[in-house]
């Protein structure tokens, strides 16, 4: 992991996307470290000091490729004190302050892998899924889940993907009906049963699951009953 | 401006004074002045750097390492640079790393061989010793005092795990050879760059090729923060290794002051603690603190920016030496690069010639009788010395080259401190010495 670096950023855009998600484009002041598709970054809202104390900060995906280093996007979704204060004081032009790169959840480019997103969950695998190469060797599923169709919000970057990898494919679920939801739609919560036979190799299989706190534990029960070792699922959790 | 700022740009204002009143250059004079082979080289900017984290008083690794290290990853075009405080440290860091559980069957294990040399600085050595693991030493060519690739072939056997050696006095070893040999015999190659920032091989900078790499920023090296070091790599994994093995041994990353910036501090689980005890404790090697201060990457951050420069100084300087001393290359074996290598040379090594007519101590003694600093080339052969003796290892062949190195080879500086005056004065000496006595 490249040593975190604490970077001055303006917000650049803030993109509503309805039921009080969001996704920010942040123009850092020099360019951004190093990072691998699936880390994190911290945002803090308060002024920060360099010759200080870092302050209050949340977690949120780095939703834009690691090739792009003059820009970092993320998306987040108000679930809290911290996110409500996000959605009231970020405009364009605001400063804040970033830190990054951390964590683990580093999709493993050697084997068949799937993917799993709920929500906000999906830009832990954004940047993942813009910098998959057409010559990959690995398939890549993705479950792909929203409360409703236009809270499907990379449902663009994951079409691109679909037309330009054979070797990916994609189910989506809406948890709302008669939204007219796109091919291979799925009413309801993004579950393993719907995408279990599209598995050609499921015990070879690498699994990420990223989302809410409800999804990451009924998915992860889902794969250790269908007797998934421990050790090939792979959860972006955090407190 | 707060009152804070202000007095802060008084105070740098100030320090800038006192620089230039304290520190501006003098006259050399020959006659009584010493000629160093090496020295910190700094202006106001270092002072400055410095009474400013002081001014902080985070004391701590903070914002001024935190730029250090990433101006210094994107020098060298790494993704980790981890400051510790020295470059015996960076070595100690670096070896211990390929030792860690995480690596599974690639770890290094008590036992296993690391191919190094004998001619060279103690803590090269060390780390191998420390991690009870086997050196097995290789001689080396004379003139460019780094391994002989043949020997450095013939050294790998069954055992052999690793390749860990200097690039000496900043030439760098055969980079295609080890490179070759790491990759035919899965070898983990660390480079010891410490006295070998910013040469190149084959037009890439040395401590980019091995896995892991180690700097010194010693005051006598290629830029300084009195005390410091840093361990380089371009694997991810190694970085955090290194990282755990530098702060204590935990498996937490945060720096110093702050916590939780995984996500997950209680909620991991970990050996046969408790479910969700605290990760900013939870220990996943027997670690090490060798952490630098805010205060020391504050004045490294103003000598790298001096080192393109540095690096320049150098060579001119190597350059004007090799010239002056070449009429005498009958007696005195004069430094050379390696193939395909542009060295960023750290001293100018001379090895006094069988048959001379004077010995090394002879030619020694007249300098620093005129006041020039000479250096032996470290140990000599590490193996000859009290702490080595009796230790369990292997050697290739013979250490033939390394014990001429030991009785007959020494160096002078080529730092950037060398001014025209200076250099002038050290050919002079070379040649009163050459010409009178021993003709």
């Amino acid at each position: 992991m490249a040593v975190a670096q604490k970077l001055d950023c303006v917000v650049e855009r803030v993109v509503a996307h309805g039921e009080r998600v969001y996704t920010l484009s942040l123009r850092p002041k020099r360019r951004v470290p190093r990072f691998r598709a699936g880390q994190f970054l911290h945002l803090a809202l308060d002024p920060y000091d360099p010759s200080g104390f870092w302050p209050e900060s949340r977690v949120f995906s780095i939703a834009s490729p690691p090739a792009e280093r003059d820009r970092v996007r993320i998306t987040y979704a108000v679930h809290g004190r911290f996110t409500k204060r996000m959605e009231n004081d970020l405009v364009e032009g605001r400063q804040v302050w970033i830190k990054m790169p951390y964590g683990d959840f580093v999709i493993d480019d050697r084997s068949d892998v799937m993917l799993f997103a709920g929500g906000t969950g999906i830009s832990a695998f954004t940047a993942f899924l813009e910098d998959l190469s057409a010559g990959a060797a690995q398939t890549v599923t993705l479950a792909y889940g929203a409360r409703s169709k236009p809270l499907l919000i990379y449902r663009d970057v994951v079409e691109r993907c679909a037309r330009r990898l054979p070797s990916f494919q994609v189910a989506y679920f809406v948890e709302r009906e008669g939204e007219g939801a796109p091919a291979a739609v799925f009413t309801g919560r993004v579950s393993v049963d719907a995408v279990w036979p599209r598995l050609q190799r499921p015990f070879d299989t690498s699994y990420y699951i990223s989302g809410p706190p409800a999804m990451l534990k009924s998915i992860g029960d889902s794969l250790r009953a269908r007797s998934i070792s421990p050790e090939a699922i792979h959860i972006d959790a955090w407190e | 401006m707060s009152t804070a700022s202000a007095l802060r740009e008084q105070i740098a204002s100030l320090v800038r004074k006192y620089h230039e009143e304290q520190f501006s250059p003098r006259t050399f004079n020959p006659e009584t002045d010493l000629t160093h082979y090496a020295g910190r080289v700094f202006d106001a900017e270092e002072l400055c750097n410095l009474v400013d984290a002081s001014l902080d008083f985070f004391l701590t690794a903070n914002r001024y390492a935190e730029r250090f290290e990433a101006d210094f990853a994107d020098y060298l075009g790494v993704s980790d640079a981890l400051l510790v405080n020295s470059g015996s440290s960076a070595n100690l860091v670096a070896l211990s790393s390929l030792t860690s559980p995480q690596l599974g069957e690639r770890r290094l294990q008590p036992g296993d061989e690391v191919v190094t040399v004998a001619a060279g600085f103690p803590t090269t050595l060390a780390p191998i010793l420390q991690n009870n693991l086997l050196p097995v030493f290789v001689d080396v060519n004379l003139a460019d005092y780094t391994a002989n690739p043949d020997q450095l072939r013939e050294a790998i056997g069954p055992k052999t795990r690793a390749i860990m050696m200097a690039h000496t006095l900043g030439v760098p070893f055969d980079l295609d050879v080890v490179m070759d040999l790491a990759e035919r015999h899965d070898l983990w190659v660390i480079e010891d760059n410490c006295d070998a920032l910013g040469s190149r091989y084959r037009g890439r900078p040395t401590g980019t090729f091995g896995h892991l790499a180690s700097m010194s920023f010693y005051p006598a090296h290629h830029i300084t923060m009195g005390e410091g070091g840093c361990v380089v790599t371009n694997d991810d994994r190694l970085g955090r290794i290194a990282r755990s093995f530098r702060d204590w041994g935990r498996d937490c990353y945060c720096a110093g002051g702050e916590s939780n910036t995984c996500g997950t501090r209680f909620s991991q689980q970990f050996g046969t603690l408790p479910a969700g005890f605290d990760h900013k404790y939870v220990y996943s090697h027997v670690g090490y603190n060798l952490k630098v201060t805010d205060m020391q990457a504050a004045i490294g951050c103003a000598q790298l920016a001096k080192l393109d420069g540095f690096i320049a100084a150098r060579r001119a300087n190597f350059d004007r030496l090799s010239a002056a001393l070449a009429p005498y290359a009958d007696r005195l074996l004069l430094p050379k690069a390696t193939a395909h290598s542009e060295p960023s040379w750290f001293g100018f090594a001379i090895t006094v010639r069988e048959g001379a007519g004077f010995g090394r101590a002879d030619l020694v003694r007249f300098l620093e009788a005129n006041r020039i600093e000479t250096r032996s080339l470290f140990a000599g052969n590490l193996l000859r010395h009290p702490a080595f003796q009796g230790i369990r290892h292997r050697v290739v062949r013979d250490l033939r080259n390394t014990d001429v190195v030991m009785n007959d080879t020494f160096f002078v500086g080529v730092y950037p401190g060398l001014d025209a005056a200076r250099l002038d004065h050290m050919i002079a000496t070379f040649a009163k010495f050459m010409n009178r006595a021993w003709r």
